[in-house]
């Protein structure tokens, strides 16, 4: 899914956090959406996400403005991630739960993601009773578990262990790679910028500083 | 000290003998006070959460004249019930005043703004994160509403067990309403009230304790559910 923004302007009271005349967002890449604390990166997701529909300006997903259909096909991570307060299994077969995907398919898709994820034995735990980078894997597979068209991430790795950043790299990579779907993600880090991202964004103050 | 020392023994003797009129009285006042608190609920608890999710024009003030109307009197609700249902009244018609329906109509508005109030700030307070989650998963608004109860189903649960509290505690409406009839419309509350104007302690005792023992029963319910949750 390609993501244009023209003329986003986001204010906060009188303050003004977003202020971006025009941006692409490629289809099929992995972007990497970098810049200082306050620099609005975490607004601009909301925005894109559909989440935060306060703003001014034009958004188009594949040249379409926002609806249902879109919404059904992306999805953002969270850099605290909410898991819901059931198992780790359900969690996961949420979003297929209610895009009505029929119970053996989404067995097949739940057992199949949990695997790669490498977090059969957290399979039957309560999902909020995870440690950080637990929760931070069950929230990539829960969020790609669905193949969305456009993926959103906000800091997914920040605060956990090498071994889970290693596993969602690879499944983000992964993802992209087999579905093609486009993927934003937040990062301070340059390194793991370097190793996701087609594309980097820098944001400062609101405004893109400059695009490679 | 006596007199209340033999309101105990005799408390006690009135619940271990089964007394057909003392159980009467605590079934229709849980069937009563049950039977509201689950009509609120099912009305209340689903508005609540949509609306404190939902960003309206008013809202603050919705807030205010909402809050407010939790604390609204028994006695007031009464009243209003009464002159509703009264034989000139627009629902005189109905003939219900002095019955049980005309108790659970009463005590079924009296517990309405005290879930909604509760449901729409847990809803407005914790409910924007779990839409948030929720909308980015593809949930639509019906989803948004049965997950955010899902999520919050303990402090629902508490919300409504605060409820059913304040309705099976509440005198002042039962009274007007029902009319304490024996046999007919006489709940635990107006009893006590009645027996302790006429003196009689060990009824009054006896419900007292009952009252007391519900409370207990079902707060250690919601404890032992919140530490296996």
């Amino acid at each position: 899914m390609e993501i244009s923004v023209v003329n986003l302007k986001k204010y906060y009271g009188e303050k003004q956090v977003l202020d971006i005349e025009e941006l692409t967002i490629e289809k099929g890449k992995i972007t990497g959406l970098i810049g200082p604390n306050g620099s609005g990166k975490s607004t601009l997701m909301n925005i894109i996400s559909g989440i935060d529909l306060d703003f001014f300006g034009t958004i188009r997903y594949d040249g379409k403005p926002l609806d249902r259909s879109i919404y059904m096909n992306m999805t953002l991570v969270f850099q605290k991630p909410y898991l819901f307060r059931r198992r780790v299994y359900e969690n996961i077969e949420y979003p297929l739960k209610v895009r009505g995907m029929d119970k053996g398919e989404r067995i097949k898709k739940v057992e199949n993601i949990i695997k790669r994820f490498e977090i059969e034995e957290l399979r039957e735990k309560k999902a909020h009773r995870l440690s950080g980078g637990e929760s931070q894997k069950v929230s990539l597979a829960r969020a790609l578990i669905f193949e969305p068209k456009l993926l959103l991430l906000d800091e997914p790795t920040s605060n956990i262990d090498p071994e889970s950043i290693k596993i969602m790299e690879r499944e983000i990579l992964r993802f992209n790679q087999e579905t093609k779907g486009t993927v934003l993600i937040v990062t301070h880090n340059i390194e793991q910028s370097k190793r996701l991202c087609h594309n980097i964004i820098y944001l400062e103050n609101g405004k893109v500083g400059y695009l490679e | 000290m006596d007199y209340i020392l033999e309101g105990f023994r005799e408390a006690l003797k009135l619940l271990i003998s089964f007394d057909k009129e003392v159980y009467d009285i605590i079934t229709l006042s849980l069937f009563v006070s049950t039977t509201a608190t689950i009509i609120a609920s099912l009305i209340c608890i689903p508005l609540g959460i949509h609306l404190g999710l939902k960003e309206f024009k008013g809202k603050r003030a919705f807030s205010r004249i909402l809050y407010t109307s939790m604390s609204v009197p028994s006695v007031i609700v009464g009243l209003v019930v009464a002159i509703a249902l009264s034989r000139r009244g627009p629902l005189g018609g109905l003939n219900l005043l002095y019955t049980p329906k005309a108790m659970i109509i009463a005590q079924t508005l009296l517990v309405t703004p005290l879930i909604l109030g509760l449901t729409y700030s847990l809803s407005k307070n914790r409910g924007k994160e779990i839409e948030k989650v929720g909308t980015s998963l593809g949930a639509g608004r019906g989803d948004i509403i049965v997950l955010t109860i899902k999520e919050l189903k303990l402090d629902l649960l508490v919300n409504v067990v605060t409820a059913f509290s304040r309705a099976i505690s509440e005198v002042g409406a039962v009274m007007i309403v029902g009319g304490n009839i024996k046999n007919r419309t006489r709940v635990i509350t107006t009893t006590i009230s009645m027996m302790n104007s006429m003196g009689d302690y060990p009824m009054a005792i006896a419900l007292g304790l009952v009252l007391l023992l519900m409370s207990f029963v079902i707060n250690s319910l919601i404890y032992t559910y919140s530490g296996e949750d």
